[in-house]
């Protein structure tokens, strides 16, 4: 169902989402996402979205309490390569202003 | 001590002392009888732990008695050892067929039956706690069963009565929760000017934790509009509310609006909320979504949120619903999503209460076969006057 994978590229951890993120599935991403911020304090956060087909409500909030996690360790954290269809639920919860989005992994690294 | 109780079976009247001997010095309590109608007479004054029954006996052989045993809900549990002569694999399985528990070939050595006893009382023992398991774990289920479905009378409680009228609105709903309660709530409020205050809204996550913070959110939203007419400040006031008293990842998105009376506009919020749609009187065939970008309640205290305003005339029509209706994937991967959904609105039958009725069978057997996933709720409102 979900694939998550998790990488280091110099400061910054990468994690790489694939498939539905539902509630079915959030305990699964909530404890790779705190083992990498805990373990890596990454300078920059970069979740990578783009094989993600559909996220739901428990999808978005487990995002923004990363975006809390890595801020608490004034760490940043960049979304990227959001699909169609993720793009439309993050702009309809005007969460396309909470975070910082870019259009690929190379520019999530790169972005200040 | 006592370490249980035997019931012994047999014919022979030394075997049956050489037994009750044995047993009683290792600290077992006995009961005799010389044959299987005897033993279920026995049996009727108290019930044996185990039971070792000799197989050939006049009256009720053991393997009549051992199937009358196993046979009998209220005694099946009783740990039966047939005790037989013959001493061949055959036998053996025909006696383990028959249910017996274990079997004993004759002759034997009274150390050999000591054995089997001790090994016997070991499995009574992990069975008894099994059982003692199972019973607390069935209360507990029982209990929180009928816990739940009191909250879950509670929580629809804390929707309006339908279909109701408040002010100029006449509105009608659908509601089912997945898990029989859960996160969904809407409400239809009086304004002091006459007005109606409009609210739905979708806590994140399921069950008890999202009902108990939907009971929130409709408590906030009930003081926010005595505090001012303009929705935007009432989610500003609710999303505080939230921001302030639920955990992280805890959220809701909603769509708030105020009617005023006499003035033919909407003014609302949408709070991360899937559009609502109008339904003009004079256009029925052309809904018009209500949408707008706008953060989910409780994300961050600071959040700003923007006001926007439609025409809303008397005779009009609002369609509200929560993202459980929309959000279903078929097998072919297609959702039947907003724009689906808004393709219903457009020929919908004038009772309300039919309309309301109508979308939900359309969305289910676009759906079909799979059912709802998440809760769902459907509010449609009139615009009757004013």
């Amino acid at each position: 169902m979900l694939n998550i994978q998790t990488r280091q590229e110099g400061t910054a951890s990468v994690v790489t989402i694939q498939g539905k993120v539902n509630f079915e599935v959030t305990a699964q991403l909530r404890d790779v996402i705190r083992d990498t911020v805990t373990t890596q304090l990454p300078k920059l956060l970069v979740i990578n979205l783009e094989g993600v087909s559909f996220i739901d409500s428990s999808g978005l909030g487990l995002l923004v309490a990363a975006r809390n996690s890595v801020d608490k360790n004034a760490g940043k954290l960049h979304l990227c390569g959001l699909p169609p269809q993720v793009k439309k639920t993050f702009d309809q919860t005007n969460l396309t202003n909470y975070f910082s989005i870019f259009a690929t992994e190379q520019d999530a690294l790169r972005g200040a | 001590m006592n370490k249980g109780l035997v019931l012994v079976v047999d014919d022979e009247a030394p075997i049956r002392d050489i037994l009750s001997f044995y047993l009683k010095r290792a600290g077992y309590q006995v009961m005799l009888a010389e044959n299987g109608r005897r033993a279920l007479e026995e049996m009727a004054k108290s019930s044996p732990d185990l039971i070792i029954s000799d197989l050939r006996m006049p009256e009720m052989p053991g393997d009549e008695f051992c199937q009358t045993i196993k046979g009998d809900p209220a005694t099946r549990d009783i740990y039966f050892v047939l005790v037989s002569a013959m001493d061949g694999s055959a036998s053996r399985i025909g006696g383990l067929n028959l249910g017996a528990d274990d079997m004993i070939a004759k002759p034997f050595h009274a150390q050999e039956v000591m054995a089997k006893v001790a090994s016997a009382f070991r499995i009574i023992g992990m069975q008894k706690e099994i059982k003692r398991q199972n019973l607390t774990l069935t209360r507990f289920q029982e209990r929180m069963t009928a816990e739940l479905s009191l909250a879950a009378k509670l929580q629809s409680g804390l929707l309006p009565e339908a279909p109701g009228e408040v002010a100029c609105l006449r509105y009608h709903h659908r509601y089912l929760p997945a898990e029989g309660i859960g996160g969904d709530i809407y409400s239809v409020l009086p304004l002091a000017n006459g007005g109606a205050a409009i609210m739905i809204a979708d806590v994140s996550g399921h069950g008890v934790t999202a009902a108990l913070i939907s009971a929130m959110v409709k408590t906030s939203f009930g003081n926010q509009i005595h505090l001012s007419d303009s929705p935007r400040a009432w989610a500003e006031g609710m999303n505080r509310d939230l921001a302030r008293s639920t955990l992280e990842e805890q959220f809701a998105t909603a769509f708030l609006a105020c009617v005023d009376p006499g003035n033919h506009r909407i003014r609302y919020v949408v709070a991360g909320h899937e559009p609502a749609f109008r339904i003009p009187a004079a256009s029925p065939g052309k809904p018009e979504a209500l949408g707008g970008r706008g953060f989910m309640l409780g994300l961050d205290e600071s959040l700003p949120f923007e006001e926007l305003s439609a025409p809303f005339e008397p005779g009009d029509r609002l369609i509200l619903y929560t993202d459980g209706l929309v959000e279903v994937e078929r097998e072919d991967r297609k959702y039947l999503g907003n724009d689906g959904l808004m393709g219903y609105c457009a020929e919908l039958p004038r009772d309300g209460e039919e309309a309301v009725a109508q979308i939900l069978e359309q969305a289910r057997a676009f759906h079909s076969p799979n059912p709802f996933v998440d809760d769902v709720t459907l509010v449609l409102l009139d615009r009757v006057g004013c």
